[in-house]
């Protein structure tokens, strides 16, 4: 069988404390792989990456044979990082010339300045952005460089002083240049921005985390994570997000085709609430229901986004046993619908009953995978889990 | 009760309130009725303005300090158009309205990657912004002479001079931004607000762009608030750069937190209360007193704060209605 997320030597490190080490691991599609590790192993750090919450320092991780970490090299990271800062210092200059245009008849003026000091503080964010590799960066940096060459066409052709007054006193570029080089570019960048998903695809940028959603990767949190304020009907709702399409258009006209989706995704929702056993529940607010309705409301959500892959944060912290055995039903019942399921847990009941498979991480280094049996037999796991005098107690 | 009836079918209720606006211009006043219209066509037009910034702050969960500022742009366009190309308020309307979404969205791409905070001060900068290139480039508007002569709106040829006129207008403005509001409001868009407002992390792993949503909040936001300065330019006929200060934004956070954040009804409550709440005050207090009738707004949301932190009307009970009727259609 092919494995649906197959992520190879994935490592991630904050700062100088390394939380993965080359972790290398596979789910195979309609599986159920278990992660399991003491308190801190880095487990949550791993779905983290996995949803691009966080970027991998290395390595990669490939969901239906796609990357989802896109590989920069080590050479046009450099390059970029030059780019960024002459992008910079072409601002810097920019600015002289800009504030040169308004001497003729004020020297000073505050809005300018202001208007300066934005212009660079945006500058500045961006060369972050464009160092991390963000698509938004690239974008917008597209608008200044297009400004900055209209700027400077301008500046060019209009070398003499008195050529910046024009009629009345008021300077042509005043009005012309900084709005049409901003407003201009920026309906480029509008367009940019509609053909991204597209350019991401080709180029490799980052996916953000409401990408890889698209892409069928859902989650749960470790921490329960609903729109607590919103009733129990909405919060689904919100899941489907990624399968509905309707826009502002749609929302203000109640166009034909935007209320068939909304009644589509109603009749969806309930279904969706019903697999969880929570359809009597669904007109309270979310935020009024008990612990394990909770949980079970969050996996209902992570699923109405139809993913390929579920990602299960501990479900079954804080059930009791009746509780956790429902949930293993619930779990079993989603694979049978033919969703892959990556689950982190520290109940081993849970775990042994479900798991297909299990890796177990300590201190961010993947230190044993296998059955359950295996696992639970494995001396190695045993010291992680209770400390290295329990074996040979044992022994 | 005899209210009960009423309580549960909101939409009777709010016919009522419909037709109660309507009749209001005919409801014998005493002597000073027009004053008392001027004072409703104030409050209904912060009414508007409330609804507008609510989509920021009450649904996105941003705070916005810089509403003002597209009051500010959306009046002078108007203005502007009026006195250079004497266009009609229908075509001023949405061009105003184009023009403050622009500016919400040259804004708001690159400063919504901000968080709380931070953003707050960025919009709080933009409304200085906008005041200080009305006050200082006398070529486009004058500064701080404002634009006076600003033709009244005409319906169909005929001028609006009277104050029920404008009282209906701004009524049937009303009408409009309320109705986007709350399609907006129960659609995936309005979804998605309240989700980034919920839990930004939650929403992105949901499949929402947060950047995306946010700035189409902003910009909407924006033009509501340019549509209500259209109207005021239009009905007011004189502009002045004073008259959209940093005040003003606040005024209009404060009829929403009064409200409820996030609940349409408490917003418009918030406005119809609070507003109007000047002029009684100004005829209440003695003599003396009467500049310190702002004293007292602060007094009220003191004591909010204390007895009802979260509003008139309170989001959370908003949506447990919203909910509670959304089953009662499914039973249906």
């Amino acid at each position: 069988m092919k494995p649906i997320l197959k992520v190879t030597k994935l490592s991630k490190s904050f700062g100088g404390l390394s939380a993965l080490r080359e972790i290398s691991l596979e789910a195979t599609s309609g599986q159920i792989v278990g992660i399991i590790g003491p308190n801190g192993a880095g487990k949550t750090t791993l779905f983290n990456c996995f949803t691009s919450l966080y970027y991998p320092t290395s390595g990669q991780i490939e969901f239906q044979d796609r990357s989802i970490v896109p590989e920069v090299s080590e050479a046009k990271m450099k390059l970029v990082k030059r780019c960024a800062v002459l992008f910079f210092i072409l601002g810097l200059t920019w600015l002289p010339l800009f504030w040169s245009f308004f001497l003729p008849h004020t020297f000073f003026k505050v809005e300018l300045v202001l208007l300066g000091v934005f212009i660079l503080s945006i500058r500045f964010l961006l060369i972050r952005g464009l160092v991390r590799f963000q698509i938004w960066a690239w974008g917008l940096m597209f608008v200044f460089l297009m400004s900055d060459l209209c700027f400077a066409a301008w500046w060019l052709t209009h070398p003499s002083s008195s050529g910046y007054l024009i009629g009345t006193g008021i300077s042509l570029g005043y009005v012309a240049c900084p709005w049409g080089t901003v407003a201009g570019p920026f309906s480029i960048y509008l367009i940019f921005q509609l053909l991204l998903r597209k350019i991401r695809q080709l180029y490799g940028f980052r996916l953000g985390p409401d990408a890889i959603c698209d892409l069928g990767i859902a989650r749960t949190f470790q921490n329960i994570r609903l729109f607590f304020n919103l009733s129990v009907l909405d919060n689904i709702k919100i899941g489907f997000h990624v399968q509905m399409h309707s826009g502002l258009w749609g929302a203000i006209f109640r166009t034909k085709a935007q209320r068939e989706e909304e009644n589509l995704t109603e009749t969806e929702a309930l279904k969706c609430l019903r697999l969880v056993g929570l359809e009597d529940r669904a007109f309270d607010l979310a935020g009024a229901l008990a612990y394990g309705e909770q949980r079970r409301l969050e996996i209902a959500r992570a699923l109405a986004s139809k993913p390929g892959l579920l990602l299960l944060d501990e479900p079954a912290a804080g059930m009791n046993a009746q509780e956790s055995s429902q949930l293993i039903r619930l779990i079993l019942k989603i694979r049978e619908k033919g969703v892959t399921v990556l689950i982190i847990e520290h109940d081993m009941k849970v775990m042994m009953n479900l798991a297909d498979r299990i890796y177990v991480l300590d201190y961010g280094v993947l230190i044993a995978k296998g059955t359950p049996d295996e696992i639970r037999a494995n001396p190695k796991v045993i010291e992680a889990y209770l400390g290295g005098g329990a074996v040979h107690a044992e022994a | 009760m005899a209210l009960q009836p009423l309580k549960q079918n909101p939409r009777v209720f709010f016919l009522g309130l419909v037709v109660l606006a309507i009749l209001l211009p005919w409801i014998p006043m005493g002597a000073s009725s027009n004053y008392i219209l001027r004072i409703l066509t104030t409050a209904v037009l912060y009414m508007i303005l409330a609804l507008g910034l609510n989509i920021v702050p009450g649904f996105t969960g941003l705070l916005d300090l810089g509403y003002v500022g597209f009051y500010g742009i959306g009046a002078y366009t108007s203005g502007l158009l009026a006195i250079h190309y004497d266009l009609s308020l229908w075509v001023i309307l949405p061009l105003a309205a184009l023009n403050g979404a622009l500016w919400g969205t040259l804004l708001g791409a690159p400063t919504l990657r901000l968080t709380g905070d931070y953003f707050a001060i960025v919009t709080f900068g933009f409304s200085e912004l906008v005041v200080l290139v009305l006050r200082n480039e006398l070529w486009l508007t004058r500064g701080p002479m404002g634009l006076p002569g600003i033709s009244p709106p005409s319906v169909f040829g005929h001028p609006l001079t009277r104050d029920w006129e404008f009282f209906y207008l701004i009524l049937l403005l009303l009408m409009i931004v309320l109705l986007v509001v709350t399609r907006l409001q129960d659609s995936r868009m309005g979804r998605s607000w309240f989700a980034i407002r919920e839990d930004e992390i939650a929403a992105q792993c949901c499949g929402i762009n947060l950047i995306k949503y946010k700035v189409t909040a902003f910009a909407i936001s924006a033009s509501i608030g340019a549509m209500g300065g259209a109207f005021y330019a239009k009905w007011f006929k004189f502009i002045h750069p004073d008259m959209f200060k940093f005040w003003e934004s606040i005024l209009i956070l404060c009829l929403i937190v009064f409200g409820g954040m996030g609940s349409i009804a408490g917003t418009m409550l918030g406005a119809l209360i609070l507003i109007p709440l000047s002029e009684v005050l100004r005829a209440v207090l003695p003599q003396g007193l009467i500049n310190a009738r702002y004293l007292i707004y602060g007094l009220v949301l003191v004591l909010m704060m204390r007895w009802r932190p979260e509003g008139l009307i309170p989001f959370e009970r908003a949506q447990a209605k919203k909910a509670r009727r959304a089953q009662e259609r499914l039973k249906t």
